[in-house]
């Protein structure tokens, strides 16, 4: 096979490697959506969903009394309540899902328990496996040839990356949203002139060498005219958000709102599979992990998720993408509803909410229902499982099916059953 | 109403002597004049503990009740049957709820207050607080959690365990971390020492009146002092909550009790010192207050041109001195350097060589004689913890103990002031002290440093330490030194004493480490004598005739070339190709995965006498000429998925079955592979050019310098090929350019935040050391596998640790053996290997000698039953070993490897009974010819890019392309002492190795593999970063791999990797909590570029081969990052800018150029291309001295570190070196812009060219 790059297979070998897994333990028809690709909004750190999507009745961190740290309001879903920061998602709802009873057994640390929110597999001692987002690029490639599967808008990361499916079903990452991913953006110092400069000198001295005839440079040459043609104008001006309108920028809100816009754009450029992360920690120190003071300012946390997640629902509306973009929001664990020496909130995983929107799902608003008090699920409880079976089964992959680390069939899911009610 | 709190009211106990102690105490009340009516003599609560004590109190967690309590003789107060009662330290402890408003238990301004107990310690970690008891605080819900009405606690600081009383006088709060100002807490001055003994303690205290406390030890009062909010006059928080011993804030471990209690006591009086005093009859230990008298140490006649540097390690606290009853620890080392600085400690070996700890405190000690000026002289220190600066006798400097780091929320650290201008600033968090002495007469005075490095909670890091003096105008400092003192404390001056110390220190670590091994040699001779011994009786096959030419390698290659053309040309050339190019291909891919690796069902298709055999059923498994009655088609054929095969999947094509029946039918013949000439012609001999960078790459793993390709090439001599060779070998760097290898292999990954993910001590250093030490490879094997020195610091030990694995020792087990036996056993963790013959046992039986004890799967390592259940057909895995069943320490691989548990061993190993030092045993004995082919095959791989036996790590179904010449280097190795270098140099030297490279494809079976060239290959990660920056002659200048500069976290919590110089000395900056405090933004630069490439800093699972598909990242990347247009720009200070001002033409520059970058002059027609682009203003290219901008260098900034990176401004600040970095080093002003932007286009072009990144 002539290896093009990572962008052009990615299908091709999905489709040679893997074989179905019995369906008996999924009854006997697998689930499938119409979603084609996904904006994942992480939430690192470890969303508190009492002061978030599955609000309870209020507490007092003075007086220790576990329950919600804020007062919640109704959304357009009759039931369905929302904490107070929240209030422009309220009127969305009927466009998403709480999945409200997601649930894990990890330790509380944040690395594993990252790193299992994102594979969705225990640590095996002997298997590095991939991230949702490298097993999607991996099953589902790219949708245009110019455009990579999975960008992260983030920090580089192991938990992201593509475990034993290899690099070309790793992403490309960003932190800076003026500009593209690190090795496809030009240089701020070279200008245009002058790169068109470099690329003249290098066309011609690559032209008086012969390597092009021998073989096995002959891919690393094709990578080279392929970054040259990435790096240029036509993909970068994905990153060029001031083309788009400044009160659309402006609702979209500070940076993280403006990650999620460049998401956006890069969905609408081909990218199959983004992860934005929501955890710059400027707005209270700790980001989502509200230990302590840390809790202070969550409201304003809250409002810059509200303010983004709820723009880019409309956004995608009105370009008619959100029937097609699944938008999932996910964080490592929940947070319990009592309160900590320090006023704030310990680890959670027991119980825990994340959110689906868009991707052409039947939306419920919430689904799952924890007890009085947000400490233990009660109803419909969803494990990482099956929320990723859900996922898989709303980009219409097979969730049963089996990948392989060599000779070692990897399942998908570990026997994750969707949320039927999502597809009916 | 007093009587219904009181449980075993202390007069009536029968553990104490009561009447003696009563009368003691009524004495004291009298003696002390006291206003106390005889009531508040009577505790209001008191607990001793004994068998029948009332259970009013409620106990939770690991309290252990009925313990023996202080007793006679040694505490002659107590009865013979005295109990106590023991707490866990985990949380346990007892409650007792508050009766009410207005308790006898409520205090406030104007009551008074007595606390005693009777307590023996097990241990409080520093800076702990641990509770004997305490109203509030306890957590409880419905309590503000700062109600501290009052509580009596112990506190270790400085080694003693200190007496605490505190109380809050906030009546509430808001859901903040407590001001500080709230707080009130006393703690004594005095305290004991942990030990086995019993202690009285006691405070009395009334509210409002700070200066009323009075504190009792073991029958001494005691002074003390108020910290946090200080001394107060406010009253203390007073509500409901409830009362705890033991523990409190919910039972935190910090503040948990561990050890024994006995006979506690609360009164509503202060009692007074002498009664508090008197209530003490025990051993009467002495409380170690007593410091040491201070005196400067001796340390007899100094040399005169240097300053002795001693090191005492194991000092008893890191906050103090010695006291009277503690002895100095004897001398651990000493060393000779030029100044009074140091940056870090000489390395710590153990008694083998390998990187051990420091046991800290550490006492440095930096002495010598230096000439004073009559009158005064002004001295700077700089030191992280307790200090003191002796000249002549006095102490005229001190620095106060280091203190530990918090988690995240520290201020930030702002930077220190310059003492003078253009001066270099103290580092984060280290002090400086600037102090006069006056010299009456002047001339040579003694001066001696002293301080405390490291301890229980830090690393032992001095940071940058040094003593300066000013100078005699006044305007600068200059580094103390004997004789003239010249260097002043400017940043250049410094930077470079560090890196000249630097290199002292290497070599006098390699020195101790080296003499330390020699410890170990007369055991290694005589193994190597023994393996020499058993080579003698088993010997390796005879090299071909053809070795008369020259290398044994070639002979061998030769010799297989000869008879496969000779067994070729017995078949037609067109039957020979239709088997090999169709038939062969789908047994081998479909079939011989479980019928050639394995003989599933009794059946082999590995031959054709053993698939015309059949297998179990006892049917021919073929029948030549009778496609429908061969049992392998009717199988292929079927719908029945019990018996299709391949087993799972779609089964073969129609195509591939037709090819087969084709096959049948026609005889099943199974022809010699077809060789002609021309499938075995070999590649033609490489130029000197190539030649010299592809060795240069293969030893030290960078390219050559202008200098080196320039000698090389000038050279003419028959030999220099050869003395390249040998000359590349002896290199140092040989080490840095193996360490990655081994790095991965074994799965290195040690982590700067908190352990995760399969992560490890950072053993690099062990691999290093032991690779520029040349260690023989048998030798290097057994030191890890013993695990020894230090875990966090560089030890082997390091590769023990495999966080968050359930198995851990299952994990290094099967390391050891896919790196050492190439044996696979991924799959054996959870059930036995459905393609190997290894079974789960024979992974944890590894697992078990490694940890000395039968070991027994955890239940998640185990395939579910269900899984089994849900099976169409029966499962290729299988499960042979019961849940829960012990697994021993049995050596599993006699037969795969040869060599057995028996008792031969014996003389191989210095601890018979020991299961890990046998394991190391049985793996690197001679007898293990596994052992020594695997390693052959792995140094054989990466340098001709194809192994002999292919893949490395996973031999079983794999045979040997060369099985004699792989016999043959392993016996070479075996009797040249294991020695991975003279391995090398076979390899390199022969002609194979000299050979142009090819691209050939990886599946080629061991039948066609003739090694007719190497493999053509592309620079590894590390390869291409080192290389690019030995190029463009730019240090890597990043950031220390850490999260913790200031040392104030022990390394199993915060290690350092510190300042990478190569790029196998990165580590994973993975990210997890997304935050851009914890970025390195100036090593992600860089490993950006060796992750594109292939490298990963997380090394969760042992690889042998890294990805080399290329990908669009990696031209990417060097064309676009912010590192690679930092390299290709002529920056201030770059050679490459040097290169531009000095060069004479611009053909000269080019040629400079292309040496540097590709190690070879420009052909005509580079010339003819570039040499304009140059020319064009080059005459005019340097720009005058006034003309060139002035360049300031950018404000330095404050630190941030894992302890205050949740501040914002640890983000803004980061952001701001991100900025930095993606600007990069301003260009060199010397250059006119506009000739210079020409210049650096064509450094970026050429850089760019896949040649750079393609060995040749």
């Amino acid at each position: 096979m002539h290896r093009r790059d990572f962008l052009r297979t990615a299908s091709i070998a999905a489709a040679a490697t893997s074989s179905s897994y019995s369906l008996s333990a999924w009854g006997n028809q697998l689930l499938k959506g119409s979603a084609e690709q996904v904006i994942s909004i992480w939430l690192g750190g470890g969303m508190a969903a009492v002061d978030t999507f599955d609000p309870k009745r209020l507490g007092d961190p003075d007086k220790r009394i576990p329950g919600s740290y804020y007062p919640s309001i109704d959304t357009s879903v009759p039931g369905v309540r929302l904490c107070e920061h929240l209030k422009r998602m309220a009127p969305l709802m009927d466009r998403c899902t709480a999945v409200r009873s997601v649930n894990h057994d990890v330790i509380d640390e944040h690395a594993s328990a990252t790193n299992f929110m994102h594979t969705g597999h225990h640590i095996s001692g002997t298997v590095v496996y991939p991230s949702i987002g490298s097993v999607i690029s991996h099953e589902r490639g790219a949708l245009q040839d110019d455009a990579p599967p999975y960008v992260l808008i983030g920090y580089p990361n192991v938990t992201r990356g593509p475990g034993f499916l290899g690099a070309r079903h790793g992403y490309l990452y960003l932190t800076d949203t003026s500009r593209g991913p690190s090795g496809l953006s030009r240089h701020p110092s070279i200008s245009p002139q002058r790169h068109s400069r470099r690329e003249e000198i290098f066309a011609s001295l690559r032209q008086s060498h012969s390597t092009r005839k021998k073989d096995a440079l002959r891919d690393y040459e094709d990578a080279i005219e392929l970054s040259l043609k990435l790096s240029g104008p036509a993909f970068n001006r994905s990153f060029n958000l001031v083309e788009e309108p400044g009160n659309l920028r402006q609702n979209y809100g500070g940076e993280f709102g403006q990650r999620c816009l460049l998401a956006r754009r890069l969905v609408e450029r081909g990218v199959r599979f983004v992860e934005v992360s929501h955890n710059l920690n400027f707005l209270n120190g700790t980001g989502w992990d509200t230990h302590n003071d840390g809790i202070l300012q969550q409201h304003a946390l809250i409002q810059e998720l509200d303010s983004a997640v709820s723009s880019l629902i409309i956004d995608l509306e009105e370009k008619r993408l959100l029937d097609k973009t699944l938008i999932m929001i996910t964080t490592e664990f929940g947070r319990p509803p009592e309160f900590d020496a320090g006023g704030g909130r310990g680890h959670q995983g027991k119980a825990f909410t994340c959110v689906l929107a868009g991707g052409g799902l039947n939306h419920q608003g919430a689904y799952g229902e924890t007890d009085e008090i947000g400490k233990t699920i009660i109803g419909s409880p969803v494990s990482v499982a099956d929320f990723f079976a859900t996922i898989h089964a709303a980009l219409g992959i097979d969730y049963s099916k089996y990948l392989y680390d060599g000779d070692r069939p990897i399942p998908v899911t570990e026997g994750g059953k969707p949320i039927a009610a999502l597809f009916s | 109403m007093k009587q219904m709190f009181l449980f075993n009211y202390w007069l009536s106990l029968p553990s104490r002597n009561a009447l003696q102690t009563l009368s003691l105490f009524v004495t004291s009340v009298c003696l002390s004049f006291s206003s106390l009516h005889a009531a508040d003599l009577e505790p209001i609560a008191h607990w001793g503990f004994e068998q029948e004590e009332s259970t009013q109190l409620e106990s939770h967690g690991g309290v252990h009740r009925d313990i023996p309590g202080p007793r006679p003789p040694a505490y002659p107060d107590f009865t013979q049957d005295n109990l106590a009662v023991r707490l866990d330290g985990k949380g346990a402890h007892f409650t007792f709820a508050d009766p009410g408003i207005n308790s006898r238990f409520d205090f406030t301004n104007g009551d008074e207050i007595t606390l005693e107990a009777w307590v023996k310690i097990d241990e409080i970690n520093p800076e702990d607080n641990v509770y004997v008891i305490g109203k509030g605080r306890t957590g409880n819900p419905g309590f503000s959690v700062n109600n501290q009405n009052w509580a009596l606690r112990l506190r270790k600081e400085a080694g003693l365990i200190r007496v605490n009383f505190l109380f809050s006088s906030l009546s509430s709060s808001p859901a903040t971390i407590p001001e500080k100002s709230n707080w009130h807490r006393w703690t004594s001055d005095q305290g004991f020492q942990l030990g086995k003994e019993w202690h009285h303690i006691a405070i009395s205290y009334r509210f409002g009146e700070p200066e009323s406390l009075v504190g009792v030890i073991d029958g001494v009062q005691v002074t003390g002092h108020w910290d946090l909010g200080g001394p107060t006059r406010n009253a203390p928080v007073v509500d409901d909550d409830a009362i705890w011993i033991g523990s409190a804030l919910g039972g935190t471990a910090s503040n948990s009790f561990r050890g024994e209690l006995d006979e506690i006591s609360i009164y509503r009086a202060a009692l007074p010192a002498s009664t508090l005093q008197a209530r003490y009859r025990g051993p009467n230990l002495k409380l170690s207050t007593e410091a040491l008298t201070e005196q400067m140490p001796e340390l007899g006649i100094l040399s005169t041109d240097s300053v002795l540097m001693s090191f005492h390690e194991g000092m008893p606290s890191h906050a103090r001195w010695l006291n009277e009853d503690e002895k100095l620890p004897p001398e651990t080392l000493r060393w000779h350097t030029k100044t009074f600085l140091l940056d870090r400690l000489p390395q710590q070996y153990d008694s083998w060589g390998i990187r051990d700890d420091w046991k800290g405190p550490v006492l440095v000690r930096m002495a010598a004689d230096i000439t004073l000026a009559p009158g005064k002289n002004r001295f700077l220190m700089r030191v992280r913890g307790l200090t003191r600066l002796w000249v002549d006798g006095q102490v005229i400097a001190r620095g106060v103990p280091q203190i530990g780091s918090q988690h995240g929320f520290e201020p930030i650290t702002p930077l220190a002031l310059s003492p003078k201008p253009g001066l270099r600033i103290a580092e984060h968090r280290q002090q400086e002290v600037i102090r006069e002495f006056s010299s009456s007469s002047g001339g040579k005075t003694r001066v001696v440093l002293e301080t405390l490095v490291g301890g229980q909670a830090f690393r032992t890091d001095p940071g940058e330490t040094c003593v300066a003096i000013e100078t005699e105008d006044g305007n600068s400092f200059v580094l103390l030194q004997p004789g003239h003192a010249s260097l002043h404390l400017t940043d250049r001056t410094v930077q470079t004493v560090l890196a000249e110390q630097e290199l002292e220190l290497q070599s006098f670590d390699d020195q101790r480490r080296r003499s330390a091994a020699e410890s170990q040699s007369s055991y290694w001779n005589q193994r190597h004598e023994f393996a020499r011994d058993w080579a003698r009786q088993h010997p390796s096959p005879a090299t071909p005739p053809q070795h008369s030419q020259g290398n044994p390698i070639d002979a061998f290659l030769e010799a297989k070339i000869q008879s496969a053309l000779a067994a070729s040309s017995q078949t037609s050339l067109h039957e020979a190709q239709a088997f090999h190019e169709q038939v062969l291909p789908i047994l081998r891919d479909q079939c011989f995965r479980c019928h050639g690796a394995k003989s599933q069902g009794g059946f082999n298709l590995s031959s054709q006498e053993s698939a015309l055999a059949g297998g179990d059923s006892g049917l021919a498994g073929i029948n030549p000429g009778h496609p429908h009655d061969s049992e392998i088609m009717r199988r292929i054929r079927s719908d029945s998925p019990e018996e299709r095969m391949p087993p799972g999947g779609s089964g073969l094509s129609s195509e591939q079955v037709a090819i087969l029946d084709k096959w049948i039918n026609s005889g099943a013949t199974w022809p010699a592979i077809p060789v002609t000439k021309e499938t075995v012609r070999t590649s033609p001999p490489l130029s000197d050019e190539a030649f010299l960078r592809r060795v240069f790459l293969d030893t030290v793993g960078v390219i050559p310098n202008e200098a080196e390709v320039r000698e090389f090439l000038q050279d003419t001599s028959p030999d220099k090929r050869t003395r390249l060779i040998d000359q590349c070998l002896a290199d140092v760097r040989w080490a840095d350019h193996w360490t990655s290898y081994w790095m991965d292999v074994l799965a290195e990954n040690p982590t700067l935040l908190n352990a995760s993910l399969n992560t490890t001590g950072p053993f690099r250093w062990f691999i290093y050391e032991s690779l520029l030490d040349n260690k023989p490879i048998d030798r290097f094997v057994t030191e890890l596998i013993l695990l020894r020195g230090s875990t966090y610091e560089g030890g082997s030990a390091g590769f023990g640790v495999a966080a968050d694995n359930d198995a851990p020792f299952a994990t290094k087990g099967q390391i050891i053996a896919s790196a050492f036996l190439g044996i696979e056993l991924q799959c054996a963790r959870c059930h036995d290997s459905p393609y190997h013959s290894t079974k789960q046992r024979d992974l944890y039986a590894l697992a078990a000698m490694l940890e000395k004890k039968p070991v027994v799967v955890p239940s998640k390592n185990r395939v579910p039953d269900a899984f089994f259940e849900q099976q169409q057909r029966e499962s290729l895995i299988r499960l042979t070993l019961k849940p829960g069943e012990p697994v021993l320490p049995i050596w599993p691989f006699a037969e795969a490897t040869g060599c057995a548990d028996d008792g031969s061993l014996v003389r191989l190993m210095q601890q018979q009974d020991d299961s890990r030092e046998k394991l190391a045993a049985l793996i690197t004995s001679p007898c293990n010819q596994r052992f020594s082919e695997v390693i052959v095959n792995r140094v054989w791989r990466r340098l001709i890019g194809t192994g002999i036996v292919e893949p490395p790590h996973d031999w079983e179904g794999h045979d040997p392309s060369h099985p004699e010449l792989l016999k043959w280097l392993a016996q070479d190795l075996i009797t040249h002492n294991y020695d991975i270098k003279r391995l090398t140099r076979l390899i390199l030297t022969s002609q194979l190795y000299q050979r142009e490279a090819v691209t050939s494809s990886p599946s080629s079976s061991p039948e066609t593999q003739f090694f007719v060239a190497p493999n053509r290959r592309r620079m590894s990660g590390e390869q291409l970063v080192d290389s690019l920056f030995v190029a463009v002659g730019l240090p890597m200048e990043v950031e220390e791999m850490t999260f913790a500069p200031e040392a104030g976290f022990q390394s199993k919590l915060r290690l350092t990797l510190g300042v990478p110089d190569r790029a196998w000395k990165f580590a994973s900056l993975a990210n997890e909590r997304d935050r851009p405090s914890l970025s390195l933004p100036r090593a992600r630069a860089i490993s950006d570029i060796l992750e594109a490439f292939g490298w990963d800093g997380a090394r969760q699972n042992p690889r042998t081969d890294r990805e080399t598909d290329p990908n669009v990242l990696q031209p990417g990347i060097l064309q676009n990052s912010d590192a690679a247009i930092q390299l290709t720009r002529a920056s201030l200070h770059s050679e490459m800018a040097e290169e531009a001002v000095i060069a004479a033409s611009p053909k000269q520059l080019l040629e400079s150029l292309f040496l540097r970058l590709l190690s070879r002059y420009p052909t005509e027609q580079e010339y003819a291309l570039l040499a304009p682009v140059l020319s064009e203003g080059f005459e005019d290219r340097l720009l005058s001295e006034m003309n060139s901008t002035l360049l300031t260098p950018p404000q330095p900034l404050p630190v941030v570190t894992w302890s205050n990176h949740l501040q914002p401004g640890s983000t803004s600040i980061v952001l701001e070196i991100e900025r930095r970095t993606r600007d990069g080093l301003p260009p060199d002003p010397r250059l006119r812009t506009t000739w210079r932007e020409a210049y650096e286009d064509v450094i970026w072009s050429v850089m760019n060219l896949s040649e750079f990144v393609w060995i040749p």
